[in-house]
């Protein structure tokens, strides 16, 4: 359960205060697989960004009891001339990794980088990034997955072990997605929120948001 | 999988400042040289100018030699100015570190300040080490006030590096304006000479720059008989304290902002 609370959310602009969220209150409830839809501009990656802690509501606040991961997305905070394992050593203390090592293993086998993961990252592809700034999220045991278009990077190879891993972790934890691929939405997600003008409605039956969606 | 544990908050910002701290360290000097080059550039720096003064006029300013005087204006210099430096850049260099919800920005300044003393520590220690061999007299009538002083700049720059830090992210050309006030620091902050060599009537112009005043009492404190004039230990604490006080409430109102940005 997640809970927003008066929630105002604007971002100043030569124009004046563009709004995004004004007075918004919503509880998401838990024990759900969520994906947020919504047109582009709605609010989908603010609100996201909001749950992740990633930046404060103007006014307002959003409290929950559970561990949410990061937003996935691109490579978060990996810096390009500090090594894979660095950057996931990096990660795992400011999340508050119990068993470092054991946490470099878990990442160093997903992202499937071998003896890469010991040279700065900026010697990467683009691929290997993400696959590296995923498998960090992923290693961890959150409560939340917080997932962008994180699933789509990768070969298609990458792709499927991303999509595996993440059905495993949506049986004990839960996902809350943003994607415009209505395959991968259905793939992970049983209900939805749909965003429109500012306010969230939650649908329990994922097929009634899509279609309200797509009519749109 | 791995496991995360329940934190409590002093113990995250302290694992958050440590990851940042070690994060710099290796994004700074990645190089051969290594973070030896830290401390190498600022010790030969300040022995060379001070060696050459030194010999310039081979004897003692105000009791004391000349080239223990400069050492002591170059370091307090020093640390005033890279620990500004530093600190000023500190936010917008780790912008993209604060999509995790653990990490403030006030904790990637607390990382940078944190890194800037320990040099400087060790650049101290180096060159008591080579003032020791080279056979200068030198005498520490009162360690605890030079520490103090240490603290004072360090705290002034560190403060005023914050509220700089934090300006940036609304005003873009603080940068310029930053590198345009810093430049003539070293030249009127007493490096070169002390308030004694100066009528009173220009003061003024001086003791308003608490660096003076570090500077001056930080001789004091070393060469008891320095008698440095002009200059005081309550001004420049106050000073210290209210530009802390600014630069946390400044901090405080503008964080959540500063992230969003």
């Amino acid at each position: 359960m997640i809970e927003l609370i008066n929630v105002c959310k604007y971002y100043p602009s030569k124009l004046g205060r563009q709004y995004v969220f004004n007075n918004l209150n919503f509880t998401i409830p838990g024990g759900h697989n969520i994906a947020l839809l919504g047109k582009n501009g709605a609010g989908k990656s603010t609100l996201f960004r909001l749950l992740a802690g990633s930046e404060y509501p103007n006014q307002g606040q959003v409290t929950t009891p559970y561990n949410i991961s990061w937003p996935v997305a691109l490579a978060t905070g990996v810096h390009p001339k500090m090594t894979g394992r660095e950057n996931t050593r990096f990660i795992g203390r400011v999340n508050g990794v119990t068993d470092l090592e054991y946490y470099e293993e878990r990442v160093k086998q997903f992202a499937e980088l071998k003896q890469k993961y010991d040279l700065p990252v900026r010697t990467y592809s683009s691929g290997m990034r993400s696959r590296l700034a995923f498998a960090c999220c992923i290693a961890i045991d959150f409560d939340i997955y917080l997932i962008d278009e994180a699933i789509s990077v990768g070969d298609p190879k990458f792709r499927r072990k991303t999509k595996h891993a993440l059905l495993n972790k949506s049986k004990t934890s839960n996902v809350i997605m943003v994607s415009h691929e209505l395959d991968d939405v259905r793939l992970f997600c049983d209900s939805a929120i749909l965003i429109q003008h500012g306010q969230l409605s939650f649908f329990n039956d994922l097929e009634q948001a899509i279609d309200i969606y797509e009519a749109n | 999988m791995a496991q995360v544990k329940a934190r409590a908050p002093v113990k995250v910002w302290q694992d958050v400042v440590f990851a940042i701290f070690i994060r710099e360290i290796r994004s700074k000097f990645d190089d051969k040289v290594g973070i030896s080059w830290a401390v190498i550039q600022p010790v030969s720096f300040i022995f060379i100018l001070s060696f050459i003064r030194g010999r310039m006029d081979g004897g003692l300013t105000h009791t004391m030699p000349t080239f223990i005087f400069m050492m002591y204006g170059m370091i307090m210099i020093q640390l005033f100015l890279s620990t500004l430096a530093s600190t000023a850049t500190a936010i917008h260099r780790n912008k993209a570190l604060f999509s995790f919800r653990q990490v403030q920005p006030l904790s990637a300044v607390m990382a940078n300040a944190l890194f800037e003393i320990l040099v400087k520590v060790a650049v101290i220690i180096v060159l008591w080490v080579a003032v020791y061999f080279i056979g200068v007299e030198m005498r520490l009538d009162d360690p605890l006030m030079v520490l103090l002083m240490l603290l004072n700049v360090w705290l002034l720059a560190a403060s005023l590096g914050l509220i700089m830090a934090l300006a940036k992210e609304f005003v873009v050309e603080i940068d310029k304006i930053r590198n345009l006030i810093t430049r003539p620091m070293f030249f009127i902050s007493g490096v070169f000479f002390s308030l004694q060599d100066i009528s009173e009537q220009y003061w003024p112009f001086l003791n308003w720059n608490p660096l003076v005043h570090s500077i001056e009492l930080s001789r004091q404190a070393a060469y008891s008989g320095y008698q440095a004039q002009g200059v005081s230990l309550t001004y420049l604490n106050l000073t210290t304290m209210m530009l802390l006080i600014t630069a946390l409430i400044f901090y405080q109102l503008s964080w959540r902002q500063v992230v969003s940005r």
